[in-house]
């Protein structure tokens, strides 16, 4: 523990950052999240005041963005909407990825029953279409922030619970497990302290491209009116301004802007995500050598988006 | 199959009761449900004393006989509400869904056989714009362009007063299908070009080459039909969509299919219709899967072969 595993980082912070496309990624994200956190400062307006006298403006040098119908600022509102959007990508995807991780863990190294009982449930929550699922959840639950995250974590474990599984099935066959169980070590410390240490890797994978997928399912969500109560500016809430046919009509810039930043913001996550993978995982790694970076990136991001969203 | 479909409905039919309404207005009309005596007596009739098993059980059977029970928010039956909504998300995905695998088959077959060309790059440009760009913004900036700017095509639903025939209405189908199609078509032809692309460096392909067949015999009876089976994996997967309806895009299109009724009955807390709803959409991805077993075995022979061994 105390010399390799600096050595090791400083290792994969170096790869990565050979990385070009993760590189591009990580700047778009950094400049995405500074520019929220410091939204006061940059905006120069208070994303809730309203002022009567400028109202549904389009876009100026005094209002980057314009302003809506009730003569709030759109740049202020789309970078204070990225702290919670951000927020609750972030958020949902970690505890998805710790539920998924923790039963994927137990799934993988016990087997037999429980993990027959794991998949089966797993299948169950994944036989929905996730917005559908997410929705059903939604009416018992209700709608809040805290709901939403908790909504999107029970509703997105099931792709890392297989990963992790899948990773414990061959990891545990492992001499230094076999060593492990000799030494008379509990189960826990083994799962816990020896195997998954070494499936690190596709977990942060699927933990950041999972933050992509959250941030456009709290976008259609709070779009429908059934996310993030409108008081709370998220990109979702800004868009759903559009369910008004006159803002779609005559109001472009309250709706392109916050869906210019979910673009670029998930565009950067998937970036990363798949530098990660890179660098993290090269087992992972397709054939890169023909083809340019981008596309080998949209490969893999393929890849794992189409198992959780459809 | 079956025991999956049970085990969902039992699923759907506990986390109803989870909810805060009283399940017995799902089973009656609202006329009946005013006088408290009344409902006194119903809820005794209607089994809602019972144990919560024969409850379930009950419900099952209502179901099976074709007894959906009524909506909370109209007191309308559910089955003449699916009756009325079921055909404008069929003919909204039918042709999406037609338009989307007819497409995205030909440019990934293209795309695939001349790597690097034209359409590979075009292909990758709408994968990458399929990964990161939320579908209902399409459709907003679809229905900013064409139909308030161009107005080419109609703002939204599916039919105008005075229409009738299908051909008068067809404007309408344009937009929202035209935003599924696109929605849909990045991840199937990439998916298609990489099958493509998997295929045709395998050793049969070679073989049909050197045995001096004309390239587009090659491509088309041994290329193309041997990269079906993923594809049509995920085809097959879409067609619950059939049941479901897109709920995104027609609540951008404001089209009355299924999509919007799962939105408002999950806005109102219409618990019987979400209930129903969910329910089918299960149903039709359990036959989905299996379809996609009956699909496989016919596309490939030693799928077949192994099942009549067994």
């Amino acid at each position: 523990m105390t010399e390799k595993v600096p050595s090791t980082a400083r290792l994969l912070v170096r790869n990565f950052a050979g990385n070009l496309t993760g590189m591009f990624g990580l700047l778009v994200i950094f400049l995405i999240i500074t520019s929220a956190i410091f939204a006061e400062e940059i905006s120069g307006y208070n994303p809730n005041l309203m002022d009567g006298m400028s109202t549904s403006l389009s876009p100026s040098t005094d209002h980057l963005m314009g302003t809506d119908q009730l003569g709030r600022d759109v740049f202020s509102r789309v970078l204070y909407g990225g702290r919670n959007s951000i927020l609750i990508g972030i958020t949902a995807s970690f505890l998805g990825n710790l539920i998924g991780t923790v039963l994927g863990a137990i799934a993988g190294y016990l087997g037999g029953r429980i993990d027959t009982v794991l998949i089966r449930v797993s299948e169950l929550f994944m036989t929905f279409p996730q917005l559908v699922l997410v929705l059903i959840f939604v009416t018992i639950m209700g709608q809040g922030v805290s709901n939403v995250i908790i909504i999107f974590a029970i509703t997105g474990w099931m792709t890392t619970l297989r990963l992790v599984r899948s990773e414990f099935l061959s990891l545990r066959e492992e001499a230094f497990v076999e060593a492990d169980r000799a030494f008379g070590f509990s189960k826990k410390r083994i799962i816990f302290r020896h195997l998954l240490p070494n499936t690190m890797s596709p977990i942060v994978v699927a933990f950041t491209i999972n933050i992509a997928i959250y941030i456009i399912a709290e976008a259609g969500l709070s779009f429908l009116g059934l996310g993030v109560p409108v008081t709370t500016p998220t990109w979702g809430n800004l868009l759903s301004a559009a369910q008004a046919p006159v803002v779609v009509e005559q109001y472009w810039w309250l709706w392109v802007f916050p869906a210019v930043a979910i673009i670029a913001f998930v565009t950067g996550v998937n970036f990363v995500g798949d530098g990660l993978r890179d660098v993290l995982d090269p087992r992972q790694r397709t054939n890169a050598k023909n083809k340019t970076f981008l596309a080998t990136l949209r490969e893999k991001l393929f890849g794992s988006r189409k198992q959780t969203i459809e | 199959m079956v025991p999956m479909a049970l085990a969902i409905s039992a699923i759907i039919f506990f986390a109803s009761r989870l909810s805060p309404i009283d399940p017995l207005y799902s089973l009656i009309s609202p006329d009946a449900a005013s006088d408290p005596t009344n409902l006194a007596i119903l809820r005794e009739r209607l089994g809602f004393n019972d144990p919560i098993f024969v409850q379930y059980f009950n419900w099952l059977f209502e179901i099976f006989k074709g007894n959906f029970g009524y909506s909370i928010q109209s007191g309308q039956p559910i089955s003449e509400i699916l009756a009325l909504r079921m055909p404008a998300t069929l003919e909204l995905v039918l042709a999406a869904l037609i338009i989307s695998t007819t497409l995205s088959l030909l440019i990934g077959l293209v795309a695939g056989a001349n790597r690097g060309g034209l359409t590979d790059k075009l292909s990758r440009v709408l994968a990458a714009i399929g990964i990161s760009v939320p579908d209902f913004f399409i459709g907003l900036a679809l229905l900013n362009v064409m139909a308030y700017r161009a107005s080419l095509f109609p703002t939204g639903q599916r039919i105008s007063p005075g229409q009738v025939t299908f051909m008068e209405r067809l404007p309408h189908l344009v937009l929202p299908v035209a935003t599924l199609s696109i929605a849909m078509l990045a991840v199937l032809i990439r998916y298609t070009r990489n099958s493509v692309l998997d295929t045709i460096n395998r050793d049969f392909v070679k073989t049909a080459r050197s045995k001096g067949l004309p390239e587009w015999k090659v491509m088309w009876s041994h290329v193309f039909r041997n990269s079906l089976g993923p594809v049509m994996v995920l085809i097959a997967f879409r067609l619950p969509l059939l049941v479901g309806g897109a709920v995104l895009v027609e609540a951008v299109f404001q089209w009355p299919g299924i999509g919007k009724t799962i939105v408002e009955a999950v806005t109102v807390s219409d618990y019987p219709v979400i209930m129903v709803v969910s329910l089918l959409i299960a149903v039709a991805i359990l036959f989905a899967s299996f379809l996609v077993d009956i699909a496989k075995s016919i596309l490939d022979p030693r799928v077949r072969l192994g099942a009549t061994i067994e």
